[in-house]
């Protein structure tokens, strides 16, 4: 490398790949190049000749942009940081020091997988996104370039655990491809096949008319239509089930193909994806929390999804990382150690909230339902069969608060939640960064209390919340919890 | 645990009267309205009118001052607050990220400040105590930082 230690010096002597250029002019030519002359042609009079003119002398002016742009786009890796030199007219140089880098994600759309190019993201901890992009270098550039960012980062901080167990390497989690399509199977969602018909819906004046009329093309006679029949509606309900389930393998296979969490020294690195292949590099000082999702279903054949919650504003999710989409609980116990000081709870030690959570929830979910269907009685007699459903209600709080536990458990906060959805939050104390008690009106006739443990990265609304304990509970809780992140407070930021 | 200082009340208050100003001048055009249209007798949308201007304006904020306190321990800042859902929070001083401390021209007047703590937190990133006096909140700040860098070092 030609790159010096000192500051400002460092040579930006590198361009990306230069497939890079075809491969933009190509992607952005659907709507550059085809589109504006299209709208062109049909709000005005001109020919499709001087359209297609048009369309060439569009599709020439972005490969020249493109090339220019790539020619102005020049990049350096000096002892220390890396420099990115951009910007037609404007140049632009940016220099971003090894210190502050927190992760190099690699990433490779199906196009650039195959031309052997990758797209290289260096994270910073600062808010914007695109700090550090390199769109593309091929693939061992791609590997050097991390290895060089690590490198100077380490050297910077000398962390002797760190490199010492660089070349450990340890498989954590392989996703096999029965296991994939299991996963997919309780991946199902009826939210896509609304979008889909919604899509038909909306693309529907385009389309021929048989598309556009399902009984034509389901073969419901012309006779049989208006007649609603329990069959029909089984038979409805049941090609809906399945175009969910056949959503949800889809959607799994495409971004969970190839799973693997693998463990190198203290960072753990998952690659997944069946076009767009992704990596990500969550350091494990790094990690926040530990979030297990499983059913009632999926948790007889031992299936649940972890998550690992970390301080990086990482794309998607608010720092909310998949790290095994469908394990049993001998690799979830692996994954947590290797995580962090992590570990499961002891089931049988959770304990419950107050009963008083099964008086809350009913109120909730009874009291829209009583005064709705009151006020449709008064327009309508027959409305009143409703208040049927309040019997379902109740089982449904009542299950609500059987499966809402927590365990305070040396060093860890377990939380879990919800019946169908079964939630279980793997809090280390450390990372609780305030506790909030609070008592609503209700609350306080009843005697209870709702506990809110502030962590860092946790997407909004969705934080560590011990919902209904009786006060005095909630309160020995939350001074236990304070106690130990006042003496011990962990500033890993 | 602390109370704030009392020109928080009076700055609660006079905030508070500003909107029940608006309300009344808007009721009694409403009163008048109703009076020439349909002839309805104005105390009866003025009457219930002036008990509610009267709560938002005297009542409600001398209960939401009552129900705000907070303490400063040696490691942790407690605060409490809300009167229909009373929320208790501990913020331990060591989590803290940075601090602020702001003034409007109201809290001017009624010398009195806000204190804002920023954690590294998602829910609670911010936590606002108002209602200090300006050496207050300086000396919580001061004692606050000191314990950041003791913590650092």
């Amino acid at each position: 490398m030609s790159g010096a230690a000192a500051a400002g010096s460092v040579v930006a002597d590198r361009r990306v790949h230069p497939a890079t250029v075809p491969l933009q002019v190509l992607t952005q030519a659907p709507q550059t190049v085809l589109g504006a002359p299209a709208l062109f042609a049909f709000t005005s009079d001109v020919g499709w000749r001087s359209a297609l003119g048009l369309a060439g002398g569009l599709f020439a002016l972005v490969a020249l942009l493109n090339w220019v742009a790539w020619r102005r786009f020049r990049y350096g890796v000096g002892a220390a940081e890396l420099v990115i030199e951009s910007g037609i007219l404007s140049r632009n140089r940016r220099s971003i020091p090894f210190a502050r880098v927190q992760d190099v994600d690699i990433e490779q759309g199906p196009v650039q997988r195959l031309f052997g190019l990758a797209k290289v993201r260096v994270e910073t901890g600062g808010a914007g996104g695109d700090e550090g992009v390199l769109d593309s270098v091929s693939l061992a550039e791609a590997e050097r370039l991390r290895a060089a960012v690590r490198a100077g980062r380490d050297a910077d901080a000398p962390r002797a655990e760190t490199r010492a167990a660089e070349h450990a390497d340890e498989v954590l989690y392989a996703l096999s491809v029965p296991r994939l399509i299991a996963a997919g199977l309780f991946n199902w969602s009826l939210i896509w096949i609304a979008a889909l018909f919604g899509a038909l819906q909306s693309a529907g004046r385009l389309l021929p008319d048989w598309v556009r009329d399902p009984a034509a093309w389901m073969g419901v006679t012309e006779s049989a239509r208006g007649r609603v029949t329990p069959a029909t509606v089984a038979a409805v309900l049941l090609f809906a089930g399945l175009l969910g389930v056949v959503t949800g393998i889809v959607r799994t296979g495409l971004r969970d193909y190839g799973f693997r969490l693998v463990r190198e020294g203290a960072r753990l690195r998952r690659t997944r994806g069946l076009f767009t292949r992704t990596e990500i590099v969550i350091p494990r000082r790094r990690v926040q929390l530990a979030q297990l999702l499983t059913g009632p279903v999926r948790k007889r054949f031992d299936g649940r999804e972890l998550f690992l919650q970390t301080l990086s504003s990482g794309e998607g999710g608010g720092g909310r990382q998949t790290v095994a989409p469908f394990a049993t609980a001998t690799e979830a116990v692996g994954i947590l150690r290797a995580a962090g000081t992590l570990e499961l709870p002891d089931e049988k030690r959770l304990q419950r909230v107050s009963s008083g959570h099964v008086v809350r929830v009913l109120l909730r979910s009874a009291l829209p339902l009583t005064v709705g269907v009151l006020t449709a009685a008064w327009f309508y007699r027959p409305a009143l069969f409703a208040l049927a459903l309040l019997p379902a209600l109740a089982v449904g709080a009542w299950l609500e608060r059987r499966y809402h536990r927590y365990l305070l458990d040396r060093e860890l906060l377990f939380v879990a939640r919800g019946w169908w959805r079964q939630a279980l939050w793997v809090v280390p104390l450390a990372k609780v960064h305030s506790v909030a008690l609070s008592r609503s009106w209700l609350q306080r006739r009843l005697g209870l209390a709702s506990l809110l443990f502030d962590t860092a990265g946790a997407p909004a609304l969705r934080g560590v919340v011990v919902l209904d304990l009786a006060e005095e509970r909630a309160r020995a809780l939350a001074e236990a919890v304070r106690a130990y992140s006042g003496r011990k407070s962990g500033t890993d930021r | 645990m602390q109370a704030l200082e009392r020109g928080q009340l009076w700055l609660m208050i006079v905030r508070a009267g500003l909107f029940g100003l608006i309300l009344l001048m808007l009721g009694s055009g409403a009163a008048r309205a109703a009076q020439l249209r349909a002839g309805v007798p104005p105390v009866v949308i003025v009457g219930p009118l002036l008990l509610l201007v009267g709560y938002l304006v005297i009542v409600a904020p001398l209960r939401r001052y009552r129900a705000w306190a907070y303490r400063m321990a040696s490691d942790e800042l407690e605060l409490r607050r809300g009167v229909w859902t009373r929320v208790e929070t501990a913020v331990p001083l060591g989590r803290v990220q940075h601090i602020d401390i702001a003034q409007g021209p109201l809290e001017r007047a009624f010398a009195v400040c806000r204190l804002f703590l920023h954690t590294a937190g998602t829910a609670h990133s911010l936590v606002v105590l108002p209602g200090l006096s300006r050496a207050t909140a300086e000396a919580m700040r001061d004692e606050i930082r000191a314990r950041i860098r003791a913590e650092e070092e």
